[in-house]
C-alpha cells in the first residue's frame, strides 16, 4: 500500500485557512487601492469658474504625471474635483464629501477666501490636511489650524507689495475700485494702510462682484478735479474685463496722465486679449508664479505640457494647483503612508522645488498669518506694453530684483 | 458739469434701453402666461452666444446676428414653452404659480450649466458692432453702446407696434385679459401662450446679443439682470408692457445720476443698487400695483 495518499482537507480546514488568509488578502487589496485626494473649486457659477477650470486641468496633469510614475508608494492616484460654485455653504458640503464618502487623505485647491474659511472648518474637524492654492485672504492660515498651509501669497504679501509698487512709481492721486467682499475689502484696506503711509491720496470705491457696468463711477473718476493719476481695480470677477475696457473706452485710463492696475488674476488669463484688445495695452498687473528668467526645469516642463494639451499660458493660480497636487505628493511619500499627523508633518519639514521655485512652510505665528504659509511664494509685477503679449514675455517692473526693465512704470506714448 | 450731467444721463439712458427690453419681454410672458419666469436671464445668456457663434462660425456680420440670436432665443422659448410649460394650462394642475416657478427656476438652472459645458468657462467677446468711440463736444461713448441704444429703442418700438396694431397683437392683449373670454371670439389661447414666450424670449435673447461686445459673455451673464428685471417689472406693474419700458428707463437713469451726484463718492456705486429698489419701495408705497399694474395676476 502506497504512503502516497491524497489529503482532502475537511471543510474546517478550509474555513480555518480561508479565515486566516483574509487579513493578509484584505491588506494587500487595501495596499492597491489608490490613494484618494480631493480638489475643490468653482468649476460652475457663481463663482470664478473660469480660472476654477483651469486650476483642475493643472492639476489633471499633476495627477496624470504622477501615476505615470508608478504612483505614491506603490499606488496610484485618484483625485476626486468636487465643484464648489464659489459659494461658502457648497464648499462645506463638498469638503465634508471628499472626506465622508471619497474617503480623501488630503485636500488641494480653491480660489475663493470665503469658501477655503468655510471648508477649513471641515479640514480642522476631521484632521484632513488642506493646501489652499490661490486663495490670498490672511485669515486662511492666521486661523493657525495645523491642517491648513498655503503656496499662494497672502494678501498681505501682495496689497503691500502693490501699494510699494504705486507710491515707487510716483502716483499722487489713486481711484480704486474694489470688489465687495472679504479679499476685495481687505485688498483695499491693506493698499490703502501703504498710501497712506506714504501721503497719497486716494478713493476707495466698494462694487458688487456681479456689476458689468462702470460707466457712471469711471465718467465720475474722469470729472474729479484734481484728476486722478492711477486707477486700480481690486477685482477678479466677470466685470473686470469690461471694467478694463469701460475706463479704455470713456479715455479714463490708460492715457499719458492716468495709469490702469488690475489685480486679481483675470488680466493673466488666456481670454485677456481677446475680451480687453487695445484696453489692456499698459496695464500693471501681477503674477503670482515664477518670472520666466526665474523658471526651473519643473516650470518649463509644465509650461509646455500645459500648452500642449489646453493650447494656452499657465497662469500663476494654475502653477499652485500643479505645485498643491505634487507638494501632497511629495508629503504622503515622505509620510510613508496616508495617516493626516504623517503628512501634517511631513508639509510642515517640506523642501520641494515646483514650478514655482523651492516649497518651504513657515511654522511661525509672528505674526499670525506667516503659520504654515510659503512665505517666499513669488510675486512680481509687470506691465503690458504691446497687444496681445504674453504675461510672461511682458516686462516686470517690481520688485526691483526681479525687474527685467529700468523703469518702474511706462507711461503711455512716452 | 452740464456735460457731466448730460453724459451720465445719457449713459444711464442706454443702460435704461437694455434693461426695459429686457424687462418688457418678462412682462409679455407674465402678462399672457401669468408666471414669472425665472429663465429669463439664462435666454438673454443663450441669446448673446448664439449671436457669438452665427458671427464666428457662419460669419454672419454681427447686424444680422442680432436678429438670429433673437429667431434662435424664440425657437429655444417655444421648445420650452411646449416641453415644460403646457401642464399650466390644464384645469387639473393645482398651484400654477409654484409650478410656474419651480420649472423655471431649473430650466434657468439646466441652461446655465449647459452653457458652461457647451460653450466653457471663458468669457468670449463678439466683435463689434461698430468700433470705436463717439466724441461730440465733451461728449463720450463707445459706438457699440450707442448702436445698442438705437437697436434697443428699435425692438421695443417693434414690440408695442406689435403688441397694438397687429391682429397678433390684440390677441395676445384679449389672452391676457381672460383666455376664456378670447376663446369665445375663436382664440386658440395655446398658440397665444407658445407666441407670448417665443416673444419674450427673443426680445431677452436680443438685448444678450446687444450687450455682448459691450460687457462679454459668460454663462452666468445673466443673473444680474434677472434680479434687475424682475424689480423693474413689478415697478412698472405686473403685466404692463409700457410700464416695464417706463420703468427699465426710469431705474437706469436714476442708478446713473445717482452713482453721478451722491455726495460720499466712495459710496455712491456701492449704495446705487440699494437705491433703485428704495425708489420701487417707494413707487409700491403709493401705487401697491406699480406705475400701470393691473390688479388680476393669477392664470385663470
Amino acid at each position: 500500500m502506497s504512503d502516497n495518499k491524497i489529503v482532502t482537507p475537511t471543510r474546517r480546514a478550509v474555513l480555518a485557512g480561508t479565515a486566516a488568509a483574509l487579513p493578509l488578502l484584505g491588506r494587500s487589496a487595501r495596499a492597491a487601492d489608490p490613494i484618494s485626494i480631493g480638489w475643490v473649486g468653482p468649476l460652475s457659477p457663481p463663482g470664478g469658474y473660469a480660472e476654477g477650470t483651469n486650476m483642475k486641468n493643472a492639476a489633471e496633469i499633476a495627477a496624470a504625471e504622477i501615476n505615470a510614475q508608478g504612483g505614491i508608494l506603490g499606488r496610484q492616484v485618484e483625485i476626486t474635483y468636487a465643484d464648489t460654485r464659489g459659494m461658502p455653504a457648497e464648499g462645506r458640503t463638498s469638503a465634508e464629501r471628499l472626506i465622508q464618502q471619497n474617503k480623501a487623505v488630503a485636500v488641494f485647491g480653491e480660489f475663493h477666501s470665503p469658501v477655503a474659511l468655510a471648508e477649513m472648518e471641515v479640514y480642522h474637524k476631521y484632521g484632513i490636511p488642506f493646501m489652499a492654492c490661490d486663495v490670498w485672504s490672511d485669515q486662511i492660515t492666521a486661523k493657525g489650524y495645523p491642517e491648513v498651509f498655503r503656496n499662494a501669497p497672502a494678501l498681505s504679501l501682495i496689497d503691500v507689495t502693490i501699494g510699494q509698487w504705486i507710491v515707487a512709481a510716483g502716483f499722487k492721486n489713486i481711484a480704486i475700485i474694489a470688489e465687495k467682499n472679504d479679499v476685495g475689502l481687505a485688498a483695499r484696506t491693506l493698499v490703502a494702510q501703504e498710501l497712506t503711509k506714504a501721503n497719497v491720496k486716494f478713493t476707495a470705491v466698494d462694487a458688487d462682484p456681479n456689476l458689468t457696468d462702470f460707466t457712471a463711477q469711471i465718467l465720475r473718476f474722469k470729472s474729479t478735479s484734481p484728476p486722478y493719476d492711477f486707477f486700480l481695480q481690486l477685482y477678479s470677477e466677470a466685470g473686470a474685463y469690461p471694467m478694463i475696457r469701460q475706463a479704455h473706452d470713456l479715455g479714463f485710463a490708460p492715457t499719458a496722465n492716468c495709469g490702469i492696475y488690475n489685480s486679481g488674476g483675470e488680466a493673466v488669463d488666456p481670454t485677456f486679449w481677446e475680451n480687453v484688445g487695445e484696453a489692456g495695452k499698459y496695464l500693471v498687473t501681477e503674477n503670482v508664479g515664477l518670472p520666466k528668467a526665474g523658471w526651473n526645469d519643473k516650470t518649463k516642463a509644465f509650461v509646455a505640457a500645459y500648452q500642449k494639451k489646453h493650447n494656452a499660458d499657465p497662469s500663476g493660480a494654475v502653477m499652485e494647483s500643479y505645485d498643491g497636487a505634487w507638494l501632497l505628493f511629495d508629503a504622503i511619500k515622505r509620510a510613508g503612508g496616508t495617516e493626516s499627523k504623517g503628512i501634517i508633518h511631513a508639509l510642515e519639514t517640506t523642501s520641494y522645488v515646483g514650478a514655482r521655485g523651492k516649497y518651504t512652510f513657515s511654522t511661525s505665528k509672528e505674526p499670525a498669518w506667516h503659520y504654515h504659509q510659503f512665505l517666499e511664494a513669488p510675486l512680481s509685477i509687470l506691465q503690458y506694453h504691446e497687444v496681445k503679449q504674453g504675461q510672461a514675455d511682458a516686462p516686470i517692473v517690481w520688485p526691483k530684483q526681479f525687474a527685467t526693465v529700468p523703469y518702474v512704470y511706462k507711461r503711455p506714448g512716452t | 458739469m452740464t456735460d457731466y450731467l448730460l453724459i451720465q444721463a445719457f449713459n444711464g439712458l442706454v443702460i435704461g434701453i437694455i434693461y426695459a427690453v429686457i424687462a418688457a419681454g418678462l412682462t409679455v410672458i407674465f402678462s399672457i402666461l401669468k408666471i414669472v419666469n425665472f429663465a429669463h436671464g439664462e435666454v438673454y445668456m443663450m441669446g448673446g452666444y448664439f449671436a457669438y457663434f452665427a458671427i464666428a462660425l457662419a460669419g454672419v456680420p454681427p447686424l444680422p446676428a442680432v436678429l438670429v440670436a433673437m429667431a434662435l432665443s424664440f425657437a429655444l422659448s417655444v421648445l420650452v414653452e411646449r416641453t415644460l410649460l403646457t401642464p399650466l394650462y390644464s384645469p387639473t394642475t393645482e398651484r400654477k404659480g409654484d409650478y410656474g416657478i419651480l420649472v423655471t427656476f431649473g430650466i434657468s438652472i439646466f441652461l446655465r450649466a449647459l452653457a458652461l459645458i457647451i460653450y466653457g468657462p471663458y468669457p468670449l467677446r463678439p466683435p463689434s458692432f461698430w468700433p470705436g468711440v463717439a466724441v461730440v463736444g465733451g461728449l463720450v461713448m463707445a459706438w457699440d453702446r450707442v448702436f445698442a441704444g438705437g437697436a434697443g429703442i428699435a425692438m421695443l418700438i417693434g414690440l408695442v407696434w406689435f403688441m397694438n396694431r397687429t391682429s397678433w397683437g390684440e390677441a395676445l392683449n384679449a389672452v391676457s385679459q381672460s383666455r376664456e373670454s378670447a376663446a369665445i371670439v375663436g382664440i386658440n389661447d395655446q398658440r397665444f401662450y407658445m407666441l407670448a414666450f417665443g416673444l419674450g424670449g427673443a426680445l431677452a435673447g436680443g438685448a444678450g446679443a446687444l450687450v455682448g461686445p459691450i460687457y462679454s459673455l459668460s454663462p452666468s451673464m445673466g443673473l444680474l439682470p434677472d434680479t434687475q428685471a424682475f424689480a423693474i417689472v413689478i415697478l412698472g406693474g405686473m403685466g404692463s408692457v409700457a410700464g416695464s419700458i417706463l420703468a427699465g428707463l426710469m431705474i437706469g437713469v436714476l442708478e446713473s445720476m445717482f452713482v453721478a451726484l451722491f455726495p460720499d463718492p466712495s459710496r455712491s456705486l456701492t449704495y446705487a443698487q440699494a437705491f433703485s429698489l428704495l425708489v420701487l419701495m417707494l413707487v409700491l408705497l403709493i401705487r401697491p400695483t406699480g406705475l400701470f399694474g393691473r390688479a388680476h395676476v393669477a392664470m385663470e
